[in-house]
């Protein structure tokens, strides 16, 4: 085949593979202070795309409903904590896992029932005309996710780094206990988590909307490789993430060309496995030591 | 021996009433129903042992589930393979498949573990999507149900067969999971640390029982098949492993009964939904059992309030929607989504956990008597003093990072002694029996037994060796008994092969483990607490039982680490008298301890670290007062304060 075909390939493959690198930062921002995920993260990603629809077809303008499709995803985040997680972190029991799939199957059914079962067109004012890049095609659309997907990040990073409330975090992250011991409150440092979280998968939603339309099966797939791609890079590294992400966008895209378009989440799948088996903590993980 | 005949006669009538419906119902329905409830019946006893007495969500059961179902269904439409060959390879496939999926899985705790299954059920619905040539993909499958020995099985027939094969199932699992296998499993679930330290490989017993419990749902599966008839990939996905975990949660966890509660109610949900009368007044009873249960919680202040509220406002949505919503089927996922939400929060223990609780309440059946303890001279032999040496350090270093938390040290320990080790907090003592009880592997410097290298970096080969430990920081398997704590850990006891245990022909030779632990039991002074839970005895006890448990090993080698730290002052002066009776039976103990009294009067020879080296080394009168151990271990304080009172105050905050 075509060298030029196969790069073209690769690189969009890369560019969705972005999306879901935020959809692990997600993950990873909950695991650092609270060692939680949400499972329903998913349907987190999918409702939030769908409010956002809701609130463009009621007329609101793009720099509007960005900031509202945020805020949503935020404010459900926070539910997620509030009902799921932090009995179970209370009583330091696993319950939490099944509790936010338990969210997730509610949400899903909702969105079904709300939203109906079809998959909808997401408006946007970006273009989604390619433009030739050194022999590659890429759309404003492709553009406005890289940029969407490292702002976000970058801003958060810069919050954790030089804000109080973000070294709290940090601090959170790095020892509960003793965080609580210096007055800073773990409960709202969990919550703050789930929030930041809660819009980071909101922001996939709105990102990855456009190319994937809107459905309530929008992000089951997604959530998959998100799994992948935040156990593979490990559960600490932001920067794993994002080349783990790159790398299973660009690997999926392959598959289905070779493979056939049924094959295309399997990679992803029998990586999380394999770095499971090789690297439990991750290619970007840290081993941890073991205490009695 | 009341008890006994209560719980299997309840077992047999159960299984006697299941078997005779056919003969007085006709109904096909009825009876189709009756035989998925047997089906999912084999399916969720094997989700159980991962979800119930592994602790772990595991989300590949729809997996193992279609797995074994296609797998039956291929081998007798392209092999032409009878009836049972074909439940038989749908069994094994499952069962390798387990094996493999769990070896690495296993390695992995709660999300990741979640996670590694959840990829596993992905794959599979893709593969049988997508391997068309085999499985006719989204088409489907049809398949003809093989006669069993030239008999063609009609309805009621098949119906019979899945009851005893669930029967058998039943009995096979219920002989498990109460011998040693099944009191491993619960002990890794309280702690993994502690299992493999006792000599019982956590990682072994983790891959065996999710191999188990993936080769029941195999077998499921192909009853499944053979049911049915017709397989389709998207039959075995997410949303039904959804309703399997309703099933066990809901049921009951580490219950066979609950199991097959739950598979009646997973069987019956699709026409409790399809008939919207009957699904309202089922919720309105499900919020007022919310409510009662709420508010007597509520009022014993037992629980906390969000365990009262969220299931009381599940289960209201729930009968508010149930008025509201004109097709209850659209809204089926959300329906199991609020169901089990209550049940998780508000009704951990599930159904028959609750039912059990009850009913223990009303029939107070005693305990079958415990038999009388062994001889000690069989649990715990006499072991020679011949004063060689047992345990040798050489220059054995381990290093965190930049930490040189053992940084050289060089030990004899004579067969025999009691070798105290002591030291200021962070002088390395913990790490340095880490190390030798194979938590950690060394950095450098060599660990030998008897003059022969110690495995290394192994809690489990470690104790494999002869080296028994307890826990500074109680590892004690909380959830079981004193008793079971103790037979969890006996060495040379279980010779049993898995076939006859699973046949129920281990009987005797649990009576001589009761036995046998029980006289360790006394021997520590917990002989009349055997049967209460560990996490429900008092902290001098506790400690008490971590040694009886180690003691259980038969150790060349008792490591004690801090067993003193924490205790009352007449806790510790019984814990002198246990250690001396120990000591009295041979064997060679490692301590570790604050308290100096303690140190004085038990050692016969004491090695202070500090800063990861040794300072001093011999008599502990001696040693007590060199002055550099005065300066390292007793520092600023030794001015102020006798040696006796340091070690007190010292004690907590090691602890």
């Amino acid at each position: 085949m075509d060298t030029s075909v196969i790069i073209q390939i690769v690189v969009s493959g890369a560019f969705m593979g972005l999306v879901y690198a935020l959809v692990a930062y997600g993950f990873q921002l909950t695991f650092a202070t609270s060692k939680t995920i949400n499972f329903g993260q998913g349907e987190l990603v999918m409702l939030s795309a769908f409010f956002s629809l809701t609130l463009t077809r009621l007329g609101a303008p793009y720099w509007l409903m960005v900031p509202g499709g945020l805020l949503f995803g935020a404010l459900l985040g926070l539910f997620v904590e509030r009902a799921a997680v932090r009995l179970a972190l209370e009583q330091k029991s696993e319950g939490w896992i099944l509790l936010t799939i338990i969210l997730g199957l509610l949400g899903f059914s909702s969105a079904e029932n709300i939203w109906g079962r079809d998959d909808h067109p997401f408006p946007t004012p970006i273009s989604s005309d390619p433009i030739h890049v050194v022999g590659v095609d890429i759309t404003p659309l492709e553009i406005s996710v890289a940029v969407g997907v490292l702002g976000i990040m970058g801003l958060i990073e810069l919050f954790k780094r030089r804000t109080l409330l973000g070294k709290a975090f940090e601090a959170v992250s790095a020892d509960r206990d003793a965080a609580e011991l210096m007055g800073i409150s773990s409960t709202r440092t969990v919550m703050l988590s789930y929030a930041l979280s809660g819009a980071v998968a909101a922001l996939a939603g709105i990102l990855v909307a456009p190319i994937t339309t809107v459905g309530p099966t929008m992000a089951s797939a997604l959530i998959l490789k998100a799994f992948s791609v935040a156990v593979v890079a490990g559960l600490e590294s932001g920067f794993g993430v994002v080349v783990v992400g790159l790398f299973l966008g660009g690997l999926e895209n392959l598959a289905s060309l070779y493979l056939g378009s049924g094959w295309r989440e399997a990679p992803g799948l029998l990586l999380l496995i394999l770095a499971l088996a090789l690297r439990p903590n991750g290619i970007f993980g840290k081993a941890s030591i073991r205490k009695v | 021996m009341k008890r006994f005949l209560l719980i299997r006669g309840a077992e047999l009538v159960a299984f006697l009433l299941l078997a005779a419906v056919p003969l007085a119902v006709t109904n096909p329905f009825a009876l189709g129903l009756l035989t998925l409830l047997a089906i999912y019946g084999i399916l969720l006893i094997g989700l159980d042992v991962t979800v119930g007495y592994l602790g772990q969500v595991n989300l590949a059961q729809a997996a193992f589930l279609g797995i074994g179902a296609y797998t039956a269904g291929l081998l007798v439409m392209k092999l032409g393979v009878g009836l049972l060959p074909s439940l038989a390879g749908a069994f094994l496939l499952c069962l390798v498949l387990g094996s493999l999926l769990a070896l690495p899985a296993l390695r992995l705790e709660g999300p990741q573990f979640a996670l590694a299954t959840l990829s596993f059920l992905a794959l599979t619905t893709t593969v049988l999507n997508e391997w068309e040539s085999l499985t006719k993909g989204a088409e489907g499958l049809q398949l003809n149900r093989p006669p069993l020995f030239d008999i063609t099985l009609n309805a009621p027939g098949f119906y019979w067969l899945c009851l005893v094969l669930l029967a058998l199932v039943w009995m096979g699992m219920r002989n498990l999971l109460s011998s040693q296998w099944g009191r491993a499993f619960e002990a890794l679930r309280d702690s993994p640390i502690a299992t493999d330290a006792m000599g019982v490989g956590t990682y072994r017993h983790k891959v065996i029982a999710f191999a188990f419990g993936s080769a029941l749902g195999g077998l499921a599966g192909g009853l499944y098949a053979f049911n049915f008839q017709y397989l389709q990939p998207q039959s075995f996905v997410y949303e039904l492993m959804v309703i399997l975990l309703l099933g066990v949660v809901l049921g009951g966890r580490k219950s066979l009964w609950g199991a097959c509660v739950g598979a009646a109610l997973i069987v019956l949900l699709p026409n409790l939904l399809s008939n919207r009368n009957l699904f309202q007044i089922f919720s309105v009873i499900g919020l007022v059992v919310a409510l009662g249960a709420g508010t007597r919680a509520w009022l014993k202040k037992s629980v906390r309030p969000f365990q009262v509220i969220a299931p009381v406002a599940a289960m209201g949505l729930l009968a508010l929607g149930s008025f509201l919503v004109s097709n209850t089927e659209d809204w089926r996922k959300a329906i199991f989504a609020l169901m089990l939400f209550a049940v998780v929060v508000g009704l951990p223990e599930g159904l028959m956990g609750w039912a059990a609780g009850a009913l223990a309440r009303l029939f107070r059946v005693a305990a079958a008597p415990l038999p009388p303890a062994t001889d000690l001279d069989l649990v715990l032999p006499m072991q020679a003093l011949s004063g060689h040496t047992l345990l040798e350090l050489r220059d054995l270093k381990r290093h965190f990072g930049g930490v040189k938390a053992v940084d050289g040290v060089s030990i004899t320990v004579r067969s025999g002694h009691i070798h105290g080790l002591i030291g200021p907090n962070g002088s390395g003592k913990s790490t340095a029996v880490n190390v030798i009880s194979g938590l950690y592997a060394p950095t450098a410097g060599d660990i030998l037994l008897d003059g022969k290298a110690l495995p290394r970096g192994s809690l489990f080969s470690v104790a494999g060796a002869g080296i028994a430990r307890t826990f500074q920081n109680l590892q004690l398997f909380g959830e079981l008994t004193a008793l079971d704590n103790v037979m969890v850990a006996l060495r040379d006891t279980y010779r049993t092969p898995w076939p006859l245990v699973l046949l129920g022909l281990a009987r005797k030779e649990e009576k001589q483990a009761q036995a046998a632990a029980l006289a360790l039991l006394q021997l520590v002074g917990l002989g009349d607490q055997a049967l209460s839970k560990a996490k429900d005895l008092t902290y001098g006890a506790q400690r008490f039982l971590e040694i009886a448990r180690a003691l259980a090993r038969k150790p060349r080698l008792l490591i004690l680490d801090e067993p003193a730290a924490g205790l009352a002052h007449p806790d510790a002066v019984e814990l002198v008298k246990i250690i001396k009776r120990v000591h009295g039976r041979g064997v060679t103990m490692i301590l570790i301890e604050h308290h100096m009294d303690v140190v004085s009067e038990l050692c016969d020879t004491v090695t202070v670290l500090d800063g990861g080296r040794i300072i001093a080394e011999g008599d502990p009168e001696i040693v007590k007062r060199d002055p550099k151990v005065v300066e390292a271990y007793l520092g600023a304080m030794a001015a102020e304060a006798p040696a006796v009172d340091t070690g007190a105050s010292t004690a907590p905050a090691a602890a």
